[in-house]
């Protein structure tokens, strides 16, 4: 199994969350939104790298607007595989969850 | 319309894609505009770009650069050069500690220095259009005045002060003109007054008085805290600098509008137009005060004009000097008025020789020499840093070898050690920073300059400089050893050979650099010593005349002189008073002269007017002045340089010139004697140093008087055992007799040390620096003989046990370091003696700088540099012989 740093399976869950429109500055946006922390873009970036270098998500390049002077933006998707270890890590931390009495 | 969309600054995006992957430079830098566009939406342009630029700089990570770029190769690597080299570091504490010492030291001095010499180079220059700013000077007789006489001197009209400004503005090209005389100047009278706001009474010196105060800050732009240049108008003004300011209305000045307040300056009132920083260090004129009125207190002033961009100076200067009539009528026909000249504004505090000049100006020969010594401390640093970083790698070959072996390539081996230097060499710059803070002012006081306004702290751009100087010693001293390590082979370092016999080369670059540094060091000591010997010189030499218990001190008038004389003669430690005559003078006004009944016509003599007392009280010799005693009202003298100059022309002994006539001014036509002023000479007295011992003998007519009737100083010579007591006495008669102005005594001996006062101060300055210099040299020897030493251990270990005395191998190892400081003594004679001959041009009256003082500072050196020598070879030599012989060396 990978291992997955907690950056990375944040990042892994936005992408999954955000569907069509997932890249680098949007997720650096729900990010903020969702986790109430600010993020840089270049870290967002990093992650995204990493995270296509172990292939649990993969990219391509479309969408330009005028806003970016007409560049593209690489969307990202997550593959079978990055679905399949979001499943376990959530399996496996419910696990340790149900150890615990219940929290009051 | 749409409006065009902003942008993020340009110059960010090009450091993007400079160091940004090609491949990953589209998705990033888009991202990066879009949220720029987002950000200057909600939060404006300034933050957006503000972002930006911490964006950009937060991609600056390994993971998005170009694979090949030299950032991604030397980056990695980094990390562990700062770890080996911290690493490093601390195994050799004491080392590294001397090491950083010696470059703290040097560089914050080489800093003082840099600092003194912008801060003279940069005399006047701050105004932008400074270039086109010129001052005017008389050239009368054989002496330039550096102010422009008024035409009928102190008689002048208000209207007639203003001829030459209105003659000269109104030439085309000149954009505008000023004049001014500062109250410390030597036209200027250099009083003190009594300045009154409210019911408060402070004294004020430093008065700059003029009136045209419009075209003065035009051409001396200032930077107004109150007020502005463009609201100076009528008379009776007066602007006020932020001390004074501060003296006049304690340190809350700044919340009172001071616009318009009135204050008394001796009793008139003067209205305040405004307030200015400080007049700055590095301008050749200083006030505290200026006072705008109707008319200039003085007999000329200093005038100022500036011609307009592209106008030449030359016409202006011509037609002046053919029209100069109409400012001074009778000029031209004035065979003593030689024209008028001006001197570019920048060039005035380094022109020697004007008379009158506002602040003591700067030989460019000592700047020269500062910058000299400066430069020869940083390359003693650079040598220093250089052999010592070459000793600290030297260790360390093995590891370098390894990291061949790893695949390092010779760039990055050099890159290491360069890198390693730098980041030691910038560790020193907390601690600069902190001394040059501590010393700036000390230095101040020491070289009585302002070199940073109030505030005192040290401007960023010498930051950087500092910055700099240590980054290209860390780079400079790297690259030697970078360089020669990276060259050499795998197996070179792994197992280096390391035989250390005395270098078959003679000629070695570690010997080259120590004698350089040691020959450096001999010269500075040496010209130290020639410069004190100097100074000491001047300060016992007997200048023909009494110093100790003699003071002097204003007094208006033959009046008040009298009045005063008779109360003092009252008091018992008063031995002698006089009137006028006080020696210790710069040069001033010269006089044409001549013997009667001869055609030679002598451009440099001196007037004196004083009473017998004077001499009395210099205790110089006058048995002539005993016929004033008996009825004679005046005696008229000369002294033996005078006498034996006249005497050559008439062909006659000096003595038989008693009696003979001279004749003074002799061509100034006047009903009353024809031609000059006929004075019969009665005496002939002993030379005595009038003026500065710069200056030889000059000729001197003095004219003696039983019943003086003009004063303008008081000398005194006072035998008492509590000094303060007397004064007070002689201060309190003085009061009673002269209420309105301050009273002011000197001591002859203060008047006559200021005359060498730069003098001094440089010598100071050099002895300091010399030290510096000395300390750091035997820091650096001392690393050089533990490497040396230390790599010869075996050989050492093996002089003993075959029996050699710790004496023998000290001879053998010092005798190196003897004939190297042999030759750099042999080297050092010619410079030492060309400098200092150098240095004491400005002098009459000099020592000889002799040879054997350079020999005795070369021995000198030589002791402690053997004693370092026998401290290595004993540390070395403690080690138990068995150690030493099986040292992997």
């Amino acid at each position: 199994m990978k291992g997955l740093g907690y950056l990375e399976e944040t990042i892994l869950l936005l992408v999954l969350s955000m569907k069509e429109d997932a890249y680098g500055y949007s997720i650096s946006k729900a990010y903020e939104e969702h986790m109430g922390k600010s993020i840089s873009i270049s870290a967002v970036h990093a992650a995204l790298s990493r995270l296509e270098k172990k292939g649990l998500i993969s990219s391509e390049m479309k969408g330009a607007t005028a806003t970016r002077g007409g560049r593209r933006k690489r969307m990202f998707t997550s593959t079978e595989a990055g679905i399949a270890v979001l499943a376990e890590i959530k399996a496996s931390r419910q696990r340790l969850w149900n150890l615990i009495p219940p929290l009051s | 319309m749409k409006q065009p969309l902003p942008h993020p600054p340009a110059w960010l995006d090009r450091i993007l894609e400079w160091f940004v992957a090609e491949d990953l430079l589209e998705e990033i830098q888009g991202d990066l505009h879009e949220a720029y566009q987002d950000r200057a939406q909600t939060n404006g342009k300034q933050k957006a770009a503000l972002l930006y630029a911490k964006d950009v700089l937060k991609f600056f990570r390994p993971y998005a650069f170009e694979k090949y770029s030299a950032a991604r190769q030397f980056l990695p690597m980094a990390g562990n050069y700062v770890k080996v080299g911290l690493r490093n570091i601390l195994h050799r504490k004491g080392f590294t500690t001397i090491n950083l010492v010696g470059l703290t030291l040097g560089m914050s001095a080489v800093m003082l220095i840099g600092t003194y010499l912008h801060h003279e180079l940069s005399y006047d220059q701050q105004a932008d259009h400074h270039e086109q700013v010129y001052r005017l000077m008389n050239h009368y007789r054989d002496q330039v005045y550096a102010c422009m006489p008024f035409p009928d001197y102190y008689q002048t009209s208000e209207e007639d002060q203003f001829r030459l400004i209105n003659q000269i503005s109104g030439y085309e090209e000149v954009q505008n003109a000023c004049h001014f005389v500062p109250s410390q100047s030597a036209i200027g009278g250099g009083d003190q007054f009594f300045v009154e706001i409210g019911t408060r009474k402070i004294i004020a010196e430093n008065l700059l008085f003029t009136n045209t105060a419009e075209a003065f800050f035009s051409l001396f732009p200032m930077t107004f805290l109150q007020g502005s240049s463009y609201q100076i108008d009528g008379d009776q003004r007066i602007i006020l600098t932020e001390s004074s300011a501060r003296r006049c209305w304690g340190d809350s000045w700044q919340e009172q509008n001071l616009i318009g307040s009135t204050l008394l300056v001796q009793g008139e009132e003067f209205e305040v137009m405004g307030v200015i920083e400080d007049v700055p260090g590095n301008v050749h004129y200083d006030f505290d005060w200026m006072i705008i009125q109707r008319q200039i207190p003085s007999w000329g002033a200093y005038t100022y004009l500036q011609i307009k961009e592209g106008s030449e100076l030359e016409s202006v200067m011509d037609r002046l000097n053919a029209e100069i009539d109409l400012v001074y009528p009778g000029y031209k026909e004035d065979i003593l008025s030689k024209g008028v000249i001006p001197i570019q504004l920048q060039d005035i505090h380094f022109t020697d020789g004007n008379l009158y000049e506002l602040k003591p100006v700067m030989k460019p020969a000592y700047l020269t020499t500062i910058g000299l010594i400066g430069a020869v401390l940083l390359l003693i640093i650079l040598i220093n840093y250089t052999n010592l970083s070459i000793a600290m790698y030297a260790d360390r070959q093995a590891e370098l070898g390894i990291r061949k072996a790893l695949g390092a390539m010779r760039r990055d081996i050099t890159s290491q050690l360069v890198a390693e230097a730098v980041i030691l060499a910038l560790l020193c710059f907390p601690a600069c920073w902190l001394i040059l803070a501590m010393a700036i002012s000390p230095f101040e006081e020491l070289m009585n300059i302002q070199l940073f306004g109030i505030s005192q702290a040290l401007p960023w751009t010498h930051l950087i400089v500092l910055f700099g100087l240590l980054f290209m010693t860390g780079l400079i001293s790297g690259l030697y050893p970078g360089l020669v390590y990276g060259r050499k082979t795998l197996l070179t370092l792994i197992s280096p050979n390391k035989s250390r016999q005395p270098l078959k080369r003679f000629f070695s670059l570690r010997r080259v650099l120590l004698t350089s540094q040691m020959g450096m060091v001999i010269i500075l000591i040496s010209v130290t010593w020639f410069i004190r010997q100097q100074i000491q010189f001047i300060e016992t030499m007997d200048l023909g005349f009494e110093q100790d218990g003699v003071v002097y001190f204003d007094i208006p008038g033959v009046e008040k002189y009298d009045l005063l004389k008779a109360e003092l003669e009252q008091m018992p430690e008063v031995a002698a008073i006089g009137a006028n005559g006080v020696p210790g003078s710069e040069m001033f006004n010269q006089l044409t002269f001549k013997l009667k009944g001869t055609d030679d016509i002598f451009s440099d003599g001196t007037e004196e007017y004083i009473d017998a007392g004077t001499f009395r009280a210099l205790k110089i010799d006058c048995p002539v002045c005993e016929e004033l005693e008996q009825g004679k009202s005046q005696v008229f003298l000369i002294n033996r340089t005078a006498a034996e100059r006249l005497a050559g022309v008439k062909g006659v002994e000096p003595e038989a010139l008693i009696g003979e006539t001279i004749i003074t001014e002799p061509e100034w036509e006047n009903e009353e004697f024809g031609f000059g002023i006929p004075h019969q000479i009665d005496g002939i007295i002993d030379d005595y140093k009038y003026f500065s011992i710069r200056h030889p003998y000059q000729p001197m007519l003095i004219s003696v008087f039983s019943d003086i009737d003009w004063v303008y100083t008081m000398v005194l010579n006072l035998q008492t055992d509590n000094w303060a007591e007397s004064m007070k006495s002689i201060q309190k008669a003085y009061e009673g007799i002269e209420p309105e102005r301050p009273f002011r005594a000197t001591l002859l001996s203060d008047r006559v040390s200021q005359l060498y006062e730069s003098e001094q101060r440089s010598g100071t300055l050099i002895i300091f620096l010399s030290i510096v210099a000395l300390m750091l040299s035997l820091m650096g020897v001392s690393g050089m003989v533990s490497y040396v030493t230390f790599s010869r251990q075996k050989e050492i270990g093996i002089r003993r046990i075959i029996g050699a005395s710790d004496t023998a191998i000290l001879r053998l190892f010092g005798s190196e370091y003897a004939i190297l400081i042999g030759v750099a003594l042999i080297l050092a004679i010619p410079i030492v003696l060309t400098l200092t001959d150098w240095w004491l041009e400005g002098f009459a009256y000099h020592i000889e700088p002799q040879i054997w003082a350079v020999i005795a500072v070369a021995v000198l050196i030589t002791i402690p540099v053997q004693a370092i020598v026998s401290y290595w070879i004993r540390r070395v030599g403690k080690a138990h012989p068995v150690t030493a012989l099986t040292q992997q060396s």
